[in-house]
């Protein structure tokens, strides 16, 4: 089984034994407080953007909200490192829990949402406001169910895991 | 300094705040003054945070106890039963005044803009007197613990403390024995409130500092209430992981500057963007630069909310080396 071997392997390595035993205060606490910020950017930035598709503080200007991506993909890369470091410090823990691949799908549709939001909202000068938010209007519901379940998904697998490493 | 006497430096000052802040709001209501009522108001909130790490030092103070034998471990638990009631209702009524008091700082267009709704006004009257009536059972209680002489000889226990206790084990019991989903879920809930207050108070610290500066600010605060709502949710879910295990919290020293944190973040909260202070910033239009005092309050907001959601991960670290 090279799966396991691999994920053996990645455990070995001096990166992940670091991440996971080093009493250093930068090694895994640190990662998982950055994973926590980049979630509330990437997350947070997404919901202040639907809440106004969807009505709410209609006195502001819809278009120039799209200066918040910016931040949603600051947060993404964010989780991605961060996200990365967690996984080679724990591969076996993540790679054999079903919620792990639910939450990674569950991000990649949320990304793809929140890029046709960019899309259909905010890439047409056209458009007036009222019409800006018909047309993201079930696109931000979308956006706010799928960007919960990645955040349950995520929370989740603190307590949903078989395996805390290969050697069991 | 023991965690025991960080107790005995915080635990009259909800009691006081209470009977002031009820004092000036039922003044404030017979004289229909609006800036004693927005004072009121402040107590509440200010009040409500300061309640927490009272009450959760008290287990400190507890812990302290233990092994001292002329002490009751039943006036305890009634003090403790108290003070979970009054710290509850303390928590509403700080939500409901603090946004009655972003009601004040509203500069909108409606003739209503700049006042806080009835309903607010009605909620927050009903659940400070509650609150100070669970307070001073709570004091009374409290005070009991190590001064048996003023129990009257046949007096029996107080009955609201002894219900606020059942509901202390009724809590414990269904946050960490009736199911293993419980404390997922509230965790669940309590990273929906990180959101909620990174999103809401975020967007507009950032346009306070000149990242998307087409913004006019105005709008912008009709986020803060989801933000207080976030604050609520994180207030109330955190209580609950307390009381579910006190002492994986109480002598933590991280979890301790966690609360700390939170009570100045939450003031900052409460005096910058939920008072008449917010007014002149409500004005900046797009394009509008905010003057350096905003910008400096913006940025520690800010970095005090990311601070918190460090200290908040690392709290299971220090439990690990703590054994």
């Amino acid at each position: 089984m090279s799966f396991f071997l691999i994920m053996k392997a990645v455990e070995e390595s001096g990166l992940s034994v670091w991440i996971r035993d080093s009493p250093s205060i930068f090694a895994y606490w640190f990662i998982l407080s950055f994973h926590a910020l980049g979630m509330g950017m990437a997350v947070g930035a997404s919901v202040v953007i639907d809440f106004r598709i969807l009505g709410v503080a209609r006195d502001l200007p819809l278009s120039p909200l799209k200066g918040l991506y910016r931040i949603i993909w600051a947060g993404f890369w964010i989780q991605v490192v961060s996200g990365l470091l967690l996984l080679i410090a724990y591969p076996t823990k993540a790679l054999t829990n079903p919620d792990f691949y639910i939450k990674l799908v569950l991000i990649g549709v949320a990304i793809a949402v929140m890029k046709m939001i960019q899309k259909r909202v905010f890439s047409d000068s056209s458009l007036t406001e009222p019409a800006m938010m018909l047309q993201g209007r079930s696109l931000a519901v979308w956006s706010l169910v799928l960007w919960l379940g990645v955040v349950t998904a995520g929370r989740l697998l603190a307590y949903t895991f078989t395996f805390i490493n290969y050697s069991g | 300094m023991y965690s025991a006497h960080y107790h005995l430096l915080l635990n009259h000052l909800p009691i006081i705040g209470t009977i002031i802040g009820l004092g000036l709001f039922l003044v404030s209501l017979s004289a229909n003054k609006d800036d004693l009522k927005q004072a009121s108001l402040g107590v509440f909130s200010f009040i409500a945070l300061l309640a927490i790490p009272a009450y959760m030092s008290g287990n400190a103070a507890q812990e302290f106890f233990r092994p001292t034998p002329e002490v009751s471990v039943d006036l305890i638990q009634t003090h403790q039963g108290a003070a979970l009631l009054a710290l509850v209702f303390m928590e509403i009524t700080g939500a409901f005044a603090l946004i009655g008091l972003w009601q004040f700082s509203r500069a909108g267009k409606e003739s209503d803009a700049g006042r806080p709704a009835g309903w607010i006004v009605a909620a927050v009257l009903l659940f400070s007197i509650v609150t100070f009536i669970l307070m001073a059972i709570t004091g009374n209680t409290g005070g009991e613990i190590r001064h048996p002489e003023v129990i009257a000889g046949n007096e029996a226990p107080s009955s609201v403390g002894a219900t606020g206790a059942r509901f202390v084990q009724i809590v414990q019991y269904y946050v960490v024995e009736y199911s293993n989903w419980i404390w997922p879920i509230l965790e669940d809930l309590h990273f929906i409130g990180l959101i909620l207050i990174l999103g809401a108070i975020g967007v507009l610290n950032l346009r306070i500092l000149g990242f998307l500066k087409q913004l006019p600010v105005a709008p912008l605060h009709r986020f803060i209430p989801w933000g207080i709502a976030g604050v609520f949710i994180n207030v109330i879910t955190g209580i609950l992981f307390f009381i579910g295990m006190p002492p994986f919290y109480a002598d933590n020293p991280d979890f301790q500057l966690k609360m700390v944190a939170i009570v100045i973040a939450g003031t900052n909260l409460l005096l910058f963007y939920c008072t008449s202070a917010f007014r002149p910033l409500a004005r900046l239009g797009p394009g509008d630069d905010a003057p350096l005092s905003a910008k400096f309050i913006a940025a520690s907001s800010l970095l005090l909310w990311i601070a918190i959601v460090f200290l908040g991960r690392y709290i299971p670290s220090f439990e690990v080396y703590h054994h």
